[in-house]
């Protein structure tokens, strides 16, 4: 079927099957690579994009589901050069150990912070608790997301 | 320290006049090295290239699957080179014999072994290239190259002021004729080793932009996915070809050795034609085992066979006869598969009579062998490009995914680009041996007196010996069965061909008792196995310290303090015990409702020790905390060590809490992550690393995590509960 997915700000006219997962349009459509597939279930967050601002597996989202809707993945997280405070984080962190899976935390972890800028640790478990990490960077994760929100309180602060 | 330039090091002069070094590895290090002593020649063991325009590139012969060899490896050339870390450039290397791993023979990345072979000559390749490069300088400025320095990436001037940036300097470099030895930095001196915190794939790790095998893309590439046999060494008989074929963008169905594989001009389409396919199996040869008849057949060959004898010391036999008390125990674990989060995946394309693949892999020249023999293309048609690894440990050491991407992509003629499903990768891996164990001690007043283990199940070499047989890996070239036959020796480094995976870390049991019997009773059920993250250690190291467990408590005596008392001799492993403890508060009162437990395993050279405080909440086991004291030599980047030391204890208590593979008739019944599950955030406990300062050779970080913690969960739940769980996983419930 024809229909228009809008991607990281980039709109894009499509032809193809509507069952067709989001994320195999994202990698091999699209050429945005970055979001992974881990386990075709949603079972691993390693596909995690955001639908119109919310978290979704897009190894389980058919592309349907994504038309005439804003798309967002851990390409256009940031703004152009410049880094998302979660991305610097990762690296100041150094989070990522193979980093097969970080994309999709990062994604998680953005969407979080979106709608709770101040979220205490249970909270940050809790919505990071669907994506796996098979190298157990789980505690560097915490912290790169606490040093974000800590950041932000002062940040708050000075102004 | 001081080494001798001519034996490993080569110079030219690159393209566009650049610097180029290529090096050897000199037999300074304690390790078997690149010199073949027959040819008398030094085989080079990696490049280093410095532009005209300052961009420096290294050539990195080891693969990074999130162990930190991309990090750690450039580190080395970085402080003696006079540049940051993250000047240089490092690049994968490609299939030749100078990127061989000289322990192995073999172009492969295992064993924790990267850094300790690494260690001396990459710290001298930058040194010389510095020395080199400042010589080049004193020759322009006509001052003495004794008093120039060199600082990021310029020479300076005696005078302080000049300077010239490396760029300039290299044509003139590469035409100093190397002379005499070459002084490595003194450690006061370094800037990076042991202070770099910076992992350098971090940046386009956390943006994603890292090329895993998984997300290369070339011209027309077209998809495949292939449908392989339930049960290990099914042939396929018949599949209803037509059918599949009429599906669409379905191009092409065909038969390989392994299954059926279908090639679509779309992923998805791919996936949606095998669906449709139907195969007839011939089953005649293939594998009908049911995990029970496993444990059976071991149960049955330890009770006939009592197995080669692996280490004897004073008379076991006797001190158990004439002991006291005698302690006996029966340990098994079941088979593990990998679970790397990025699926088993290659891209191929054969054109001009070439193959040239992409892959993640950990042994890119094993893979390039798998796709001749399978094409029946020479190796040296064959190039593999090697992507960063979305986890390895130890799965893509077998090259199965590579060999069925080129026996696909040989019979199509566009890039093809194969991905297996995570229910393929867990059901057609190769899983860590299911093993048993059965221990015996002598007790006489509380002294352990003697020591008796039986490891009963299969050696993996076997499995890349056994590529002769019908299944995987049927390649027979004698000379690469003789360079497999050296992978044996691995762990330790020397190149003997014996297999040691089904017995290391019962061997090098460290307690000192008068009498020890470690014996090996070989039985392989014919379920395919390799390499898992620590091998061998995985097993016994949960054998070795839960009876060690059990032992303390039999013969009335704190765990920590039984152990200690055995150890006089062995001061490495008392440290980080002694650490662990302190660490891990075992003389401090635990939490209601928690207990503690103490494991030490030494492992591929390093020392880990691990304290777990664990509990049970809402009918589940909990860890809470584990505190780890770590020896590994002298420390290059205290970050991935505190890192690898806490990714291994994750992966070990995944493996204490979740990890089974079991058959049924020959069939995995496990399939993905809601039955092969994995630690998720919220069970992740708090972890500690204490490391102990050394300036002994660094040795391996990636696996030595993980042995300890298993043992020491399940003697903490023992603390707790009083009962005693001698079998993998581990349960809340028993």
């Amino acid at each position: 079927m024809a229909l228009r997915l809008t991607v990281n700000g980039e709109t894009h006219s499509l032809d193809i099957e509507a069952d067709t997962p989001l994320l195999w349009v994202l990698r091999d459509e699209l050429g945005l690579p970055g979001t992974k597939f881990g386990c075709g279930a949603g079972l691993c967050g390693a596909c995690t994009v955001h639908l119109d601002g919310q978290p979704v597996r897009s190894c389980s989202t058919p592309v349907e589901a994504a038309a005439n809707r804003e798309v967002t993945t851990i390409e256009g997280l940031g703004n152009g050069d410049r880094l998302h405070a979660l991305q610097q984080a990762w690296i100041d962190h150094g989070v990522p150990q193979c980093g097969y899976c970080q994309s999709g935390q990062i994604m998680s972890a953005a969407h979080l912070l979106a709608t709770n800028p101040s979220p205490g640790r249970d909270e940050i478990v809790a919505a990071m608790t669907g994506n796996l990490c098979r190298c157990g960077t789980y505690n560097r994760i915490i912290a790169a997301v606490e040093s974000v929100v800590a950041g932000k309180k002062a940040a708050q602060k000075e102004a | 320290m001081v080494l001798n330039r001519r034996d490993f090091l080569k110079v030219s002069a690159g393209a566009s006049g650049s610097l180029m070094l290529s090096l050897s590895l000199p037999g300074c290090s304690g390790l078997p090295t690149g010199y073949e002593e027959e040819t008398g020649e030094w085989r080079p063991d990696a490049w280093l290239e410095i532009t005209r325009d300052d961009r420096i590139y290294f050539t990195l012969a080891r693969v990074e699957m999130g162990q930190g060899t991309y990090t750690g490896l450039t580190t080395l050339i970085a402080e003696e080179l006079e540049v940051a870390p993250e000047a240089i450039e490092p690049r994968f290397a490609p299939v030749a014999d100078e990127y061989k791993n000289p322990l192995y023979k073999l172009q492969l990345t295992g064993g924790s072994t990267s850094l300790a072979a690494s260690w001396v000559p990459l710290r001298a390749a930058g040194a010389s290239a510095r020395e080199m490069l400042i010589r080049a300088a004193a020759g322009v400025w006509r001052v003495d190259a004794g008093e120039c320095s060199a600082t990021d990436g310029r020479v300076i001037h005696p005078n302080g002021i000049d300077s010239m940036r490396y760029g300039q300097l290299v044509e003139l470099a590469s035409n100093e004729i190397l002379r005499g030895d070459v002084a490595l930095k003194p450690s006061a001196e370094w800037k990076y080793i042991g202070k770099q915190n910076r992992r350098l794939d971090a940046r386009a790790k956390s943006t994603g932009t890292a090329v895993y095998g998984i997300d290369v893309s070339l011209p027309d590439m077209v998809y495949a996915v292939v449908t392989r046999s339930p049960r290990y060494g099914g042939k396929v008989q018949s599949f209803n070809a037509e059918e599949v074929r009429a599906m669409p963008g379905v191009l092409e169905v065909m038969a390989i050795d392994r299954g059926v594989a279908i090639v679509a001009d779309r992923y998805w389409r791919a996936r949606k034609a095998q669906d449709a396919l139907k195969v007839r199996w011939d089953f005649s040869e293939a594998l009908g085992l049911s995990t029970q008849e496993v444990f059976e057949t071991y149960r049955k060959a330890a009770d006939e066979n009592a197995g080669e004898s692996e280490r004897s010391e004073g008379d076991a036999d006797r001190a158990l006869e004439t002991s006291e008390r005698v302690v006996e125990a029966e340990y098994s674990q079941p088979y593990l598969a990998h679970a790397t989060l990025e699926p088993m995946n290659a891209t191929a394309w054969y054109r001009h009579d070439h193959m040239e693949i992409w892959a993640p892999t950990q042994a890119p020249d094993l893979g390039r062998i798998a796709a001749a023999r399978v094409t029946g293309l020479a190796p040296d048609e064959v190039t593999i490009n090697t992507t960063f690894l979305g986890g390895g440990f130890g799965r893509r050491l077998t090259q199965d995914y590579i060999e069925e991407a080129a026996a696909i992509a040989f019979r199509v003629d566009r890039p093809v680009k194969l991905i297996w499903s995570r229910e393929e990768d867990t059901r057609h891996d190769l899983y860590r041996p299911a093993m048993l164990h059965r221990m015996k001690a002598a007790l006489n007043e509380g002294e352990l007196t003697g020591w008796q283990h039986q490891i009963v199940g299969p050696q993996i070499l076997n499995w890349y010996v056994r590529n002769a047989a019908p299944a995987q890996f049927p390649w027979t070239p004698k000379f690469l069965y003789d360079a497999l036959g050296k992978v044996g020796g691995w762990t330790e480094g020397i190149a003997t061909p014996k297999d040691i995976s089904a017995i290391e870390g019962a061997i090098e049991y460290p307690y000192q008792v008068a009498s020890i019997d470690i014996r090996h009773t070989h039985i392989d059920p014919g379920v395919p196995i390799t390499w898992w993250r620590s091998v061998g250690y995985s097993h016994n190291g949960f054998a070795v310290e839960t009876f060690m467990d059990e032992l303390a408590h039999e013969a009335g005596q704190d765990p920590y303090r039984f152990r200690r008392g055995l150890l006089a001799k062995e001061p490495r492993h008392r440290e980080v015990l002694d650490r662990a403890a302190r660490l891990g508060g075992w003389d401090t009162p635990v939490p209601e409702g928690r207990a503690r437990g103490i494991a030490l395993m030494r492992s591929f050279g390093t020392y880990v020790a691990q304290v777990v405080e664990a509990g049970l909440e809402n009918g589940s086991i909990r860890v809470y905390r584990v505190a780890a004291a770590v020896d590994c030599g002298q420390v290059v980047n205290p970050a991935i060590v505190v890192d690898q030391i806490e990714g291994g204890i994750l992966f070990g208590l995944t493996a204490a809490l979740y990890g089974e593979i079991t058959l049924e008739q020959g069939e995995v019944r496990q399939s993905n992550f809601h039955d092969y599950p994995l630690m998720r955030h919220y069970e992740r406990p708090e972890v500690e690393v204490e490391i102990v300062d050394s300036t002994e050779t660094p040795t391996g970080v990636g696996e030595p995590g993980v042995p300890p913690v298993i043992p020491a969960l399940g003697n903490a739940l023992f603390a707790l509960t009083g009962k005693r769980q001698r079998t993998l996983p581990l349960r809340a419930d028993v």
